[in-house]
């Protein structure tokens, strides 16, 4: 059995223009737009791309934040590597890769192309989106406009949460099942057939695009000093299709959030993020440090708004039950463990089993999943049930005595 | 130097044998899969290769 995602994946987005990746947005997704916007982009040696990317602090944007650079230079060490563009979002409450091949396909092409020119790399994979048919269509037809040097390979991955992982993607290249396995090394170490692979996500093959373009200068102009460039979010709310939008670090949060998303509690970082109190997002600047120190790490930039008259125990209890079918259950204690605490959260939604009981067995749960599995899937199911107890705590309590108040949880 | 147990996850069946060897290091959970709750010292090291190789799915590493 596996419970359908409470969120679905949109068949429409809206794409805001933005300060730079989303720049120029409304002159079209054409190579002859982007070229006349950007020019062509010079060859970049690797020890230029490694400083360029050092300097502007880039990091990954498919979750984990890590730096670029240090993913970089592993890559650079050893056999000819390959170079990897994920854009398989298995999140269905983001679709910030899905804007990009949508609006800058191209701007994601220069910056795969430009660090495969530099590590000596032949092959660019691209790994478009099972389930977005759109945006993979978007891609396909950028590549077929493409005139450089290295050879593209298209792949379709799999509808699936973790077919986005790294090192599902890796297997889907492969020619396995588009399924996860145990990392023993870093794909950039240790890859593809056993070659340094550099993967990464379209928005972060985009901030690299824009960096050899425009020049260091220029990108670090934007953001803050000690965190420079921007960084999309995609924020779904009630009434509204969802939103994609590009700002600059340290922008306040709370400025694209639209008033069906303002007052209530949000779910930050997707269905592996955490739930924040309406005053925590209030008060927040979009930064990675300083969205992990506020209990809500940006993750990959989802923000998704309930909105009034739903309950955040009864979308965290969809969404575990959904995140369990998710599972490729090959791995014990996530096969095992996410459907046992998917009927916990339920348990605790129902008042069965009292309060104390409930966030007792959460807890336990929780703890016997984490760093047991080939991905993160049971570590980000864990994390979002906790945020909750965290967050919320008045919620578990209110409907431990029989009720469901979201007012009360909001006001704790 | 200590060393740590690393599961291969999709390959564990939860046999057991891990724990049946190495229980200093190896506990179960509540479905019988291993759970490592140790790093491995010197004293432990040729008990966990005996656990590495008594393993019937291969689906246990040393790593450093």
């Amino acid at each position: 059995m596996t419970a359908a995602s409470p969120v679905p994946v949109p068949d429409e987005i809206r794409v805001l223009p933005g300060p730079a990746l989303l720049a120029g947005i409304d002159e079209g997704p054409s190579l002859a737009a982007h070229r006349a916007r950007h020019g062509t982009a010079p060859a970049v040696t690797a020890a230029r791309l490694l400083a360029l990317t050092a300097d502007a602090r880039l990091r990954g944007r498919g979750g984990a934040a890590f730096p670029f650079s240090t993913k970089l230079a592993a890559a650079s060490r050893g056999r000819r590597p390959v170079v990897v563009v994920n854009l398989s979002e298995g999140e269905p409450a983001s679709s910030k890769d899905s804007a990009l091949a949508l609006t800058r396909p191209h701007l994601v092409l220069d910056g795969a192309v430009a660090a495969a020119g530099a590590l000596g790399a032949r092959d660019v994979h691209v790994v478009l989106p099972g389930d977005r048919p759109h945006a993979a269509e978007r891609m396909a037809h950028a590549i077929a406009e493409r005139d450089d040097r290295v050879r593209f390979r298209q792949h379709r991955a799999d509808a699936r949460f973790v077919s986005g992982q790294a090192r599902a993607v890796v297997e889907l290249l492969a020619g396995r099942s588009n399924l996860p396995v145990v990392a023993w090394a870093p794909e950039a170490v240790a890859g593809l057939h056993g070659r340094p692979t550099l993967l990464s996500n379209a928005e972060t093959w985009a901030h690299v695009g824009l960096l050899v373009l425009d020049g260091e200068a220029a990108y670090t102009a934007r953001g803050r000093v000690d965190e420079p460039g921007t960084t999309l979010l995609t924020v779904t709310a009630p009434g509204q299709v969802p939103h994609v939008h590009e700002v600059e670090y340290g922008a306040r949060l709370r400025d694209v959030l639209p008033s069906s998303a303002t007052g209530g509690p949000l779910l930050v970082g997707g269905f592996h993020g955490s739930w924040a109190t309406w005053s925590t997002v209030a008060s927040a600047r979009v930064s990675v440090p300083g969205m992990a120190a506020l209990g809500m790490p940006l993750g990959a930039g989802v923000v998704l708004a309930p909105g009034p008259g739903t309950c955040p125990l009864a979308l965290t209890s969809q969404v575990v039950d959904h995140l369990a079918g998710q599972s490729s259950g090959r791995c014990g204690p996530c096969l095992n463990g996410l459907p046992a605490l998917a009927a916990t959260v339920r348990a605790a939604l129902t008042g069965s089993g009292g309060e104390r009981g409930a966030v007792a067995e959460i807890e336990r749960l929780s703890r016997l999943v984490e760093r047991r599995g080939a991905c993160a899937h049971p570590d980000g199911t864990a994390r979002l049930v906790r945020s909750l107890l965290r967050a919320l705590p008045g919620e578990v309590a209110a409907h431990g005595a029989g009720g469901c108040d979201a007012r009360t949880a909001e006001a704790a | 130097m200590a060393h740590r147990l690393r599961v291969d996850w999709p390959a564990c069946q939860a046999r057991g044998l891990c724990h049946e060897v190495l229980p200093e290091v190896v506990d179960l959970d509540d479905w019988g899969y291993p759970i490592v709750t140790r790093e491995i010292d010197a004293a432990l090291l040729s008990d966990a290769r005996a656990a590495v190789r008594a393993c019937p799915r291969n689906a246990l590493r040393i790593v450093d």
